[in-house]
């Protein structure tokens, strides 16, 4: 006969536990909870999100060549690179460049394959939008960035 | 009019016992409007707690901290749209949720808010309580059948069996505190009516709780746990087991209707904890009566309750003057000051010395009733629902045993200088 099971029964000592363990749960530093709009995640530094177009900061001027390197490496062919050759200089200057996010599956071999650094996903995540029409991002608005409100507490 | 308006309050009885008409029924329209309003903000707490125990924020963005959160979702529940299931019996499906609120709010005429603070005093006042707040089961029952649905049903079947098994513990638990009642010296006999209760705790010095020290206890814990599952709450409640039966007996009901079961089951919640309340932990009486005695204690006391108000009415003007300044705001912003406004003016009035000791004993009923809400709160944020046999073992094979013999040792405890001086007389 074991007395400390029937103890343990008689005065509920099981369920006293339960209630002590949430009690100690009720403490506002113990929530989990993030405002979203008002609270952004800090998302990994290597996530792979929306993509953007480098331009350098000196010049202003965007470091793609127009090589279409990134055009040939993406698996879904959602790339258009479209240049013409300066005359004067004889390099190639690029005249459009597409990136059709709604075929992206963010795979990052642009990202790779880029001999000047140009093309870059960034941890940006929030790539939602109300229809597909804007989508297919051009060149401006690859080097731009999204237009975005920022909530405040 | 106005005569008999200030005469009544030269009385220390109930509006019942005077026999003011006038003022049983401003009483009744107040604790109708007070009581439905607790059940506005319990269900603001419940979500609030519930999330807090489960490391989660609950309602944050109406008004802040969610606290205007209960007036949009009453507004959201009496614009819904009010569907019938197309072979539902309509009469008694109409009259189900009436039914359920009309026995739970029946049962506060004769809640002792205070000794002058009850709609009216009735001789037999706890059986009539229990009485009524039994009926609630018919609605819940007619609702099931009601519905023509396969859920509603097994939730109204499970739910009387529930309430018939938990009545039996529950009434023995209650009767072994009306005993304690005749124990008063001087008196020699018991009574059944709600403000006597309180009186017989004032008279013998004791809280029933602490009564012939484990025995008050041990019937107050039987009572406890009777009493969640007779308002089919967390951890028994299998009556509207999400995981089983959708929502149990009000499955097919929405809006309007729907919100009446839930200010039923809310309002019954409040009766419960009150008939406890009264029972077990001195009703009105204010706490540490014994071991802070005397005048000067008493005052301190008294001044509890304004200080109270005026703290919270501070809270809340803080958090107006920290609302954020844009005009989608300014409705919200407005309405919380005025709210903070209010709860400073009733504070102030709380501290003016006629009224102070006239009032108090409401704040000390309904912060110990508030107790008990927290822990039916807390209850449902821990322990898990009870299989259907277990539940009916606990009711019938502990609670019932339990209780009887709490009820005899009780009497054989009350009873023993007598018994002492018969056994005496016989050897």
């Amino acid at each position: 006969m074991a007395l400390a099971p029937i103890f343990r029964k008689i005065f509920l000592v099981d369920l006293i536990k339960g209630l002590s363990l949430t009690f100690r749960y009720q403490d506002p530093k113990e929530i989990y909870t993030e405002q979203y709009p008002l609270e952004r995640p800090q998302v990994a530094e290597r996530y792979r999100g929306l993509p953007r177009l480098k331009m350098n900061p000196e010049t202003g001027k965007t470091l793609c060549i127009a090589c279409d390197l990134c055009a040939k490496a993406c698996p879904e062919n959602l790339i258009t690179v479209e240049s013409e050759r300066d005359p004067v200089t004889k390099r190639k200057v690029l005249t459009k460049y597409t990136f059709d996010l709604s075929r992206c599956m963010f795979c990052g071999l642009c990202e790779e394959s880029c001999s000047t650094d140009a093309i870059e996903l960034t941890p940006d995540y929030e790539v939602a939008q109300y229809s597909r029409d804007g989508m297919v991002l051009d060149q401006k608005r690859l080097e731009e960035g999204p237009d975005r409100k920022e909530y405040k507490r | 009019m106005l005569n008999q308006l200030t005469q009544y309050l030269q009385s220390t009885v109930t509006p019942g016992q005077a026999g003011s008409m006038l003022w049983a029924t401003i009483y009744i329209l107040v604790i109708f409007a007070g009581i439905s309003l607790c059940v506005v903000f319990i269900n603001w707490g419940e979500r609030k707690a519930l999330a807090h125990f489960q490391i989660r924020l609950g309602p944050m963005r109406v008004g802040p901290h969610g606290l205007l959160q209960p007036i949009a979702d009453a507004l959201k529940l009496l614009l819904k749209e009010d569907t019938i299931p197309a072979n539902a019996d309509k009469v008694v499906f109409w009259v189900a949720p009436f039914i359920v609120t009309t026995a739970a709010f029946v049962v506060y005429l004769v809640v002792p808010f205070g000794p002058q603070h009850a709609v009216t005093d009735m001789n037999i006042g706890i059986l009539f309580m229990l009485g009524v707040s039994s009926l609630g089961v018919l609605g819940i029952i007619t609702a099931g059948w009601a519905s023509n649905s396969h859920y509603p049903l097994l939730g109204s079947l499970r739910s009387s069996a529930q309430m018939v098994s938990y009545e039996v513990a529950m009434g023995l638990a209650v009767i072994s505190a009306i005993l304690m009642t005749s124990f008063t010296p001087g008196s020699g006999s018991g009574t059944l009516s709600m403000i006597g209760i309180v009186e017989a705790q004032k008279a013998q010095g004791v809280w029933f709780l602490f009564k012939f020290f484990p025995l008050g206890l041990v019937a107050f814990v039987v009572f406890a746990i009777a009493m969640i599952a007779e308002t089919n709450r967390a951890p028994f409640d299998l009556p509207e087991a999400e995981s089983e039966l959708v929502a149990g007996f009000h499955t097919e009901y929405s809006g309007f209707r729907w919100s009446l079961f839930m200010l039923g089951e809310y309002a019954a919640m409040i009766a419960v904890s009150s008939i406890a309340v009264t029972l077990w932990l001195g009703g009105w009486m204010r706490p540490f009566p014994n071991l802070l005695s005397g005048t000067n204690w008493d005052t301190i006391f008294s001044l509890v309750p304004g200080a109270f108000f005026l703290f919270l009415s501070a809270v809340t003007l803080y958090s107006t003057a920290r609302m954020p300044k844009k005009l989608t705001f300014r409705i919200q912003t407005v309405g919380l000051g005025a709210f903070g406004l209010l709860l400073g003016a009733v504070g102030l009035v709380m501290l003016v010395p006629g009224v102070r000791e006239r009032v108090q004993d409401i704040f000390w009923f309904m912060l110990k009733v508030a107790v008990f809400m927290y822990l039916y709160i807390w209850y449902r944020a821990t322990w898990p629902r009870y299989r259907f046999d277990q539940l009916m073992r606990v009711g019938w094979k502990v609670l019932l045993p339990l209780s009887l013999g709490v009820l005899i040792v009780t009497g054989v405890v009350g009873l023993s200088p007598e018994l002492m001086t018969w056994l005496k007389g016989v050897l």
